[in-house]
């Protein structure tokens, strides 16, 4: 009886998704389109690829372009700073966004709260092409910012031109477009948590700062995670369009990364081996670090991405 | 009996069809068969008319081509890269039709070449940019060998540009022996020239070059630099002495915002490779070179020298001369025509003197450029590859030496009066000899003191020039009058006295081929050298110790076996 009850149900239920399944087929046909089957690019990682031969015919060299990779003079400099950068951005950017959210979510005025959120991601639509242009003004020897200082009696600093202060410039002004635009998420999260429970912590006599800390933050945590995991993906490319468009052989020494340099290098040499022996691995870097993160907060909330 | 008749009549039919299918595609190929005709037609008589009699003949040919374009370039109503009077004089002259398999600007048409060769599929004749690109096609067996059409079809004027290079121009192309391309040629544009606000020196009174043969020494830029910033003659805030672009140094000898005229001076070639003592050396790791940083550097100490050199960007430079921040610029003969015009553009009484930096003897220090830019390749099977050829004759030659062709396209001369760019001719590439640029000068001194008539110039530019030059001395001062008198009367009039005065100390560099290290290090090499000098340059590396470093690093990260690679080149 309880078995063919099941048995109805689900039927019923496949048949109501059909039209969401018919839904999710143009998405899923450009997927495999766009996404999969241009995988079958990776062994040209493997190959010495040369256009004319194409994929199949040219000549398979195993490793050497991953062996090659490892043994740039520059390689650790590079990666140290495009770990350093996508970590900085990833870090300072969150803290931010979610102290921002939790800020925002406090205006009762509902204009005043629309009007400020529309002005802080609005540096998000920008290109990094333009905002470069912007960044050197303000931050260059002459820039307002180093105006400001001999004004207050400091000393001025070449911020585009200095190894010390480039990486902090980056990421600065990366968390700067972007807080806006991602605080967008964290809203959500807030406005997804039971009213109840900062009612009942109210009652129970929780201060404000306690009802940040035991309710909202709690309750924000599982996209907390979702985006953690997420970004983490990422931490071999640090922006390659931001640094391009700021970047100088002087800050070479702190503000290169794996992007411009495979830029460069694939540039001048045409080596498109090469280009895709480093996507490769950032790939599985980034895949490596998506899944462990995945089983981590697993084990530490019980709850997972996927 | 019957089987086996019937078994010969099978073959008979097998045979047949096979036959017919043959016939069937040579008829295809019905244009190897009159190359023949031009080819015999061509031993009887003068190439040029016999070859548009067989022309005739023969039908029309379709030639489909990959076009390098300019962006904004103004055509007359309704004309193309595709169709315009260039294009249609070559068809008619030649009797062929011709096609564009794709145009493309800048890097997207070298893009479009990668696309090309990825394919395997090329267009019947295209430009390329690159050596490299043509050792590619070469090496992918998709190009068609010249070598035996040059020599039947290219006019003897044609062979004589080719040939004022010494065989350079065409050694550049000849892989294992055989002509790959038709080059377009480069000629020596002489050293990077100081471009100094003359105005400026006017006002504050200060007189560098007392002898008026426009070498001064490197002590005298300093002068000059410092005087600008105590005086600041157009009061401005934040006044710089001297701009040099981030990448410093340039393989170019006339390389624009390069410290090079400063390095040449010291006896340093930066980003070049040349032969001292029987063994290749690359310039940048010289001991000269160490010398010339070190000036730069004791520039940037002192306060001379932009203290934010390194990120000024190419455009940022512009700003500073245009602004009236900074009244010294480096740079090629013609920067006056379009970059220094920026200057003119916010204000018209700025002038400019050029001047040459000489090296402790009074000699002016300078290299010889590669002989050949833009080359066109011809597909390996195209039926008719003498083509090529015979559109470099006609407007190589043809169409500068023989007026009647004007006569004959009264389009073609509107182009030509009304200067249309030479990008929308069917090759877009440059033939001139080797001394055309201070030939056409005396002819153009001549001209502006009416010793010749403006009929009897020869070339289309210098005609140009002369009654704009008049004009500019008359005091009539547009943009278009103040940049050819500062380009061809100052910029070449400079190269010109100082080759007269035999000031010039010519060094012949060696122009390698990619080499397999280089391939794989020399992305790698040229960071390492960039970030080195800027470095040393703003104190963030002391010169001794760090360009020593610097050459250590770079002979073990691969630079010494390019040398090595090299060495067995040139050999």
């Amino acid at each position: 009886m309880e078995g063919i009850k099941n048995k109805k149900r689900s039927s019923v239920k496949r048949r109501s998704e059909l039209s969401y399944h018919f839904m999710v087929f143009p998405g899923l046909f450009f997927l495999i389109l766009f996404s999969y089957i241009p995988m079958v690019g990776v062994i040209m990682a493997f190959q010495d690829f040369v256009p004319a031969k194409g994929l199949f015919g040219s000549e398979f060299v195993g490793l050497k372009h991953f062996i090659y990779m490892f043994q740039l003079p520059d390689i650790g400099k590079i990666i140290r700073n495009t770990v350093v950068i996508a970590l900085g951005k990833m870090i300072l950017g969150m803290i931010i966004a979610i102290a921002f959210a939790i800020l925002l979510n406090e205006i009762r005025i509902k204009f005043m709260k629309k009007t400020v959120q529309t002005i802080v991601y609005l540096p998000h639509f920008l290109s990094w092409v333009v905002l470069a242009s912007v960044v050197t003004n303000l931050f260059g020897l002459d820039g307002s910012v180093n105006q400001i200082f001999t004004s207050i009696g400091l000393d001025k600093i070449n911020f585009l031109g200095s190894s010390k202060a480039f990486p902090w410039l980056i990421i600065g002004t990366d968390v700067w477009k972007e807080f806006g635009y991602s605080s967008v998420v964290y809203l959500a999260a807030i406005t997804s948590i039971d009213p109840g429970l900062h009612e009942a912590a109210t009652m129970d006599g929780a201060s404000w700062w306690k009802r940040v800390w035991n309710v909202t933050i709690p309750g924000m945590l599982p996209i907390i995670l979702l985006m953690t995991a997420m970004n983490l993906t990422s931490i071999l490319s640090a922006g390659f369009d931001q640094i391009y468009n700021l970047y100088s052989p002087i800050v070479y020494e702190t503000g290169d990364v794996l992007d411009t340099y495979v830029y460069r290098i694939g540039l001048v040499g045409r080596q498109y081996s090469f280009g895709a022996a480093v996507g490769l691995c950032r790939s599985v870097v980034g895949m490596v670090l998506l899944l462990s993160a995945n089983s981590l907060t697993k084990k530490l909330t019980d709850q997972k991405i996927f | 009996m019957k089987r086996s008749f019937f078994t010969k009549l099978m073959s008979i039919v097998a045979a047949a069809s096979l036959v017919l299918t043959a016939t069937a595609c040579s008829s295809k190929d019905t244009p190897s068969d009159s190359s023949n005709v031009g080819g015999t037609a061509s031993d009887t008589g003068s190439t040029e008319k016999v070859s548009s009699d067989a022309a005739e003949e023969r039908g029309t040919i379709h030639v489909s081509m990959g076009r390098q374009t300019l962006q904004n370039v103004t055509f007359p109503d309704g004309d193309t890269y595709e169709d315009n009077a260039y294009v249609r004089m070559t068809e008619k002259e030649l009797n062929i039709d011709i096609t564009d398999e794709f145009e493309a600007n800048g890097e997207d048409y070298d893009r479009q070449i990668s696309l090309a060769l990825s394919a395997g599929e090329i267009p019947d004749m295209m430009k390329i940019g690159s050596l490299d690109i043509l050792k590619e096609l070469y090496e992918n067996d998709l190009i068609a060998d010249l070598t035996q059409v040059y020599d039947e079809y290219a006019s003897d004027y044609l062979k004589s540009l080719y040939d004022s290079y010494d065989g350079r121009a065409l050694a550049n192309v000849t892989l294992d022996g055989k002509m790959m391309a038709l080059p377009g040629t480069s000629g020596d544009n002489g050293p990077s020239i100081a471009w100094i606000r003359s105005d400026w020196l006017d006002q504050i009174g200060l007189d560098i070059d007392e002898d008026q043969d426009g070498c001064i020494k490197i002590e005298d830029l300093e002068t000059v630099a410092r005087a600008f910033m105590d005086k600041n003659p157009a009061n401005v805030d934040n006044v710089v002495g001297i701009a040099f672009a981030p990448w410093l140094t340039s393989g170019d000898p006339d390389g624009t915002f390069s410290m090079n005229s400063i390095a040449y001076a010291l006896g340093a070639f930066p980003k070049t490779w040349m032969e001292k003592d029987g063994n290749v050396i690359y310039g940048s790791t010289t001991e000269e070179m160490k010398q010339a940083l070190s000036v730069v550097s004791g520039w940037f100490q002192e306060g001379i020298l932009d203290p934010q050199v390194g990120t000024r960007t190419w455009d940022d430079i512009t700003a500073l001369l245009a602004n009236g921040q900074c009244g010294i610029a480096f740079g090629v003969w013609h920067i006056p025509g379009w970059l220094l015009s920026n200057v003119y553009a916010l204000n018209d009484q700025a002038t400019f003197e050029p001047y040459v930096v000489e090296d402790a003897n009074g000699m002016i220090n300078c290299k010889h450029n590669d002989a050949t830019g833009g080359y066109i390749v011809v597909k390996k099977d195209f039926s008719n590859p003498e083509l090529a050829i015979q559109i470099a004759n006609l407007f190589y030659d043809t169409l500068v030496n023989d007026a009647s062709l004007l006569e004959k396209y009264p389009e073609v001369k509107n182009y030509v009066t009304n200067g249309v760019d030479g990008s929308s001719r069917p090759f877009n590439i440059e033939v001139n000899s080797y001394t055309s640029l201070l030939d056409d000068y005396v002819e153009m001194v001549k001209g502006i003191n009416n010793e010749l008539a403006l009929e009897d110039v020869s070339t289309l530019e210098t005609r140009t020039n002369i009654p704009a030059i008049q004009r500019y001395l008359e005091g009539d001062v547009d943009a278009d009058n103040w940049s050819r008198y500062h380009c061809r009367l100052k910029g070449v009039g400079l190269i010109q006295s100082v080759t007269e005065n035999n000031k010039f100390v010519w060094v012949t560099p060696i122009f390698p081929k990619t080499t397999s290290t280089m391939e794989t290090n020399w992305a790698n090499l040229e960071k390492l050298e960039e970030e080195t000098f800027i470095k040393i340059v703003t104190g963030d590396i002391d010169v001794e110790s760090g360009f020593d470093q610097f050459v250590t690093d770079w002979n073990a990260q691969g630079g010494a076996q390019i040398i090595k690679e090299i060495s067995e080149q040139v050999q």
